[in-house]
């Protein structure tokens, strides 16, 4: 296990908060880590960005561990373990649908996209103004749409509401979502008929990250997600019967 | 590599070990598609348990330090996932039970039969519980000598391994108290330990449970030398399980004694394909002495 101390934070609003470390690893996007607090716990969170020789995680605070995140200040040190996984493939063309704190994985693919010179387009969702994390770096380099369930910043609604619209305008030939489960669930539904292949960056309870407590693993595929995953293309999914249903908590029942 | 294991048939003398993707159907199907010849399940008591916080498991040099601390969805759910294998598999399946006190091995193993596994692994040897359950009972000859007579009750016609770790009075003396109260077959070994893993910056134990079990590479020459101790001691057939990672290790246990050989940790460095990959590297060694099967060599080192 490695520690570093927190370079830098960053609040984006209320309980959302980027943690800055010194980069010593070159993650592709939608790798994630394993960050430990000494004497609470251990969890996966995606990289978020890579610059300035800076490793960047984005967290929202929700239930004891990240509530816990919160209160560390600069110079702390924290465990880091990674990067884990298997990251989304570069297309041209492709749309970026971001749901919530789901943002933050694709903010690190929306770096590399345009790195590379590649054509994106972003459809971001949160539950209001200041969920919509990063929305000025999507805004500068691609064209963007966003939505938030109140209202407070685009248009009000679901990032779903006008998705075949956007689809069809944009002429998009991929697409990327990141977010809350049953979001993906609606865009699948939405884009399965249409044939354009997609990559979807999920979550799931983790314990290892290095594939061998078997905690992670999506049925009936058998795929794990924290090395197979959390990136899972259109195929990957055909064989996972659990999406958007029920999945497995810290004793391995399903719930 | 077709082995006969008591009344059973597997198409491999490897085994998935306990704790290792045995959690769910779908993933002990996909090590078994990778040409596993059992798989084992993760251990299972009465109730659902969310084990120790993380970090639970973690990579050294030269293995894993876990202390998972027996996380399970409890029997009734556990056995769901026997059944659900069951039917996607003809691999042998064994359930590896555990119980806090000696009376609820029994209860557990009640559950357990009726998935009807290929064999009941009995789970007396997990080092990292201590701090929750005392000494481990497979420590002591009594309570191993109760929980074996208890659990062989309940099984019917399942035959029953009990699984024992290096530790307490003596593996070899240990296997022959099993023996004698009626076990069918031994697996051994555990994890080593407990051990303890810090960091030094945060100059604090790196596992949440401050200790846990050694497992990998590391434990190797304990498991190999438990087998040899126990294959003299005792006549029931052995599951060599520690830190097999390559084929030669496979080679190694049968030498010892070991009638299967279940890996673990080897997934953590190999891949899920460590099990062709072993097979045939058996398959060669066979090949190069002019061995018809793995009996023509088990226990060739004594
Ligand atoms: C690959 C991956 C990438 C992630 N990336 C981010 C990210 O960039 N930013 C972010 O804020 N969150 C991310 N998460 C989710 C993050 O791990 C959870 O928010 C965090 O674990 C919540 O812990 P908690 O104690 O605060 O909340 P809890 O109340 O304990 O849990 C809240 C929710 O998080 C899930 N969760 C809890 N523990 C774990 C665990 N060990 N592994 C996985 N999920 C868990 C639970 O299923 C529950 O639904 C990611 C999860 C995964 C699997
Ligand atoms: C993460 C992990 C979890 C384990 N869980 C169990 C368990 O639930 N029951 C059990 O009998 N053994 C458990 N073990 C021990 C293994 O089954 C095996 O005996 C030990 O790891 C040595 O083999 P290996 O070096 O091939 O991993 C676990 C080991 C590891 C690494
Ligand atoms: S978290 Fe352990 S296998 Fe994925």
């Amino acid at each position: 296990m490695q520690t570093f101390p927190i370079q830098k934070i960053v609040e984006h609003g209320p309980g959302v908060k980027s943690f800055y470390f010194e980069q010593t690893f070159e993650a592709l996007p939608g790798q994630f880590v394993n960050l430990w607090i000494p004497g609470v716990d251990e969890k996966p969170f995606s990289i978020s960005c890579e610059q300035n020789g800076l490793t960047e995680i984005s967290v929202k605070a929700y239930g004891p561990f990240t509530q816990e995140l919160m209160k560390k200040k600069v110079g702390e040190r924290l465990g880091l373990r990674g990067p884990f996984g298997h990251g989304f493939s570069l297309k041209e063309n492709s749309l970026l649908i971001g749901g919530g704190i789901g943002i933050a994985p694709l903010r690190r693919l929306a770096q590399e996209l345009s790195d590379l010179g590649m054509r994106f387009v972003s459809l971001l969702g949160a539950a209001t103004e200041h969920e919509l994390i990063f929305k000025s770096h999507f805004q500068e380099i691609s064209t963007c749409y966003f939505y938030t369930d109140d209202g407070s910043f685009g248009e009000k609604g679901l990032v779903t509401e006008h998705l075949l619209q956007i689809i069809q305008d944009e002429k998009i030939e991929y697409i990327y979502a990141a977010g809350p489960e049953i979001m993906f669930v609606k865009v699948k539904e939405l884009i399965d008929p249409l044939s354009i292949p997609y990559e979807f960056c999920m979550e799931r309870y983790m314990k290892c990250g290095i594939g061998i407590c078997g905690q992670c693993v999506l049925d009936d595929s058998g795929v794990r997600l924290c090395v197979e995953g959390p990136v899972l293309n259109q195929d990957d999914l055909k064989g996972v019967t659990e999406l958007g249903k029920v999945h497995r908590n810290a004793t391995g029942r399903r719930e | 590599m077709k082995t006969n294991f008591l009344n059973l048939q597997l198409n491999s003398p490897l085994v998935l070990a306990s704790g290792i993707l045995g959690l769910t159907a779908s993933s002990m199907k996909r090590v078994v598609d990778n040409s596993c010849g059992a798989v084992t399940t993760k251990s299972f008591n009465l109730e659902a348990r969310k084990g120790h916080p993380n970090p639970s498991i973690v990579p050294f040099e030269h293995g894993l330090l876990n202390a998972v601390g027996l996380s399970n969805p409890g029997a009734e759910e556990a056995i769901k996932e026997i059944e659900r294998f069951k039917q996607v598999s003809d691999a042998p399946v064994f359930a590896s039970i555990f119980g806090r006190t000696i009376d609820e091995y029994g209860k557990v193993a009640e559950i357990a039969v009726k998935a009807k596994p290929h064999l009941i692994e009995v789970n007396v040897s997990c080092p990292n519980v201590r701090s929750e359950f005392g000494t481990p009972f497979g420590d002591v000859p009594e309570d191993t000598a109760a929980i074996t007579r208890l659990v062989k009750q309940v099984a019917g016609d399942i035959p029953v391994s009990i699984k024992l770790g290096p530790h307490g009075p003596g593996i070899a003396r240990m296997a022959k108290v099993c023996e004698e109260n009626g076990a069918d077959a031994i697996t051994a070994i555990n994890t080593v330990g407990p051990g303890m893993l810090i960091d030094i910056n945060v100059q604090k134990p790196v596992l949440s449970n401050k200790t846990g079990g050694v497992s990998g590479p590391a434990i190797l020459p304990i498991a190999v030398k438990s087998v040899y101790e126990v294959y003299k001691n005792v006549s029931i057939p052995i599951i060599g399980t520690g830190g097999v990672t390559h084929w030669q290790d496979a080679v190694q246990m049968i030498l010892a004694g070991a009638s299967l050989v279940s890996l673990g940790t080897a997934v953590y460095y190999e891949g899920i394909d460590v099990f062709n990959k072993i097979n045939m590297g058996i398959q060669t060694y066979l090949e190069k002495f002019g061995y018809e099967s793995i009996e023509d060599f088990r226990g060739g080192a004594h």
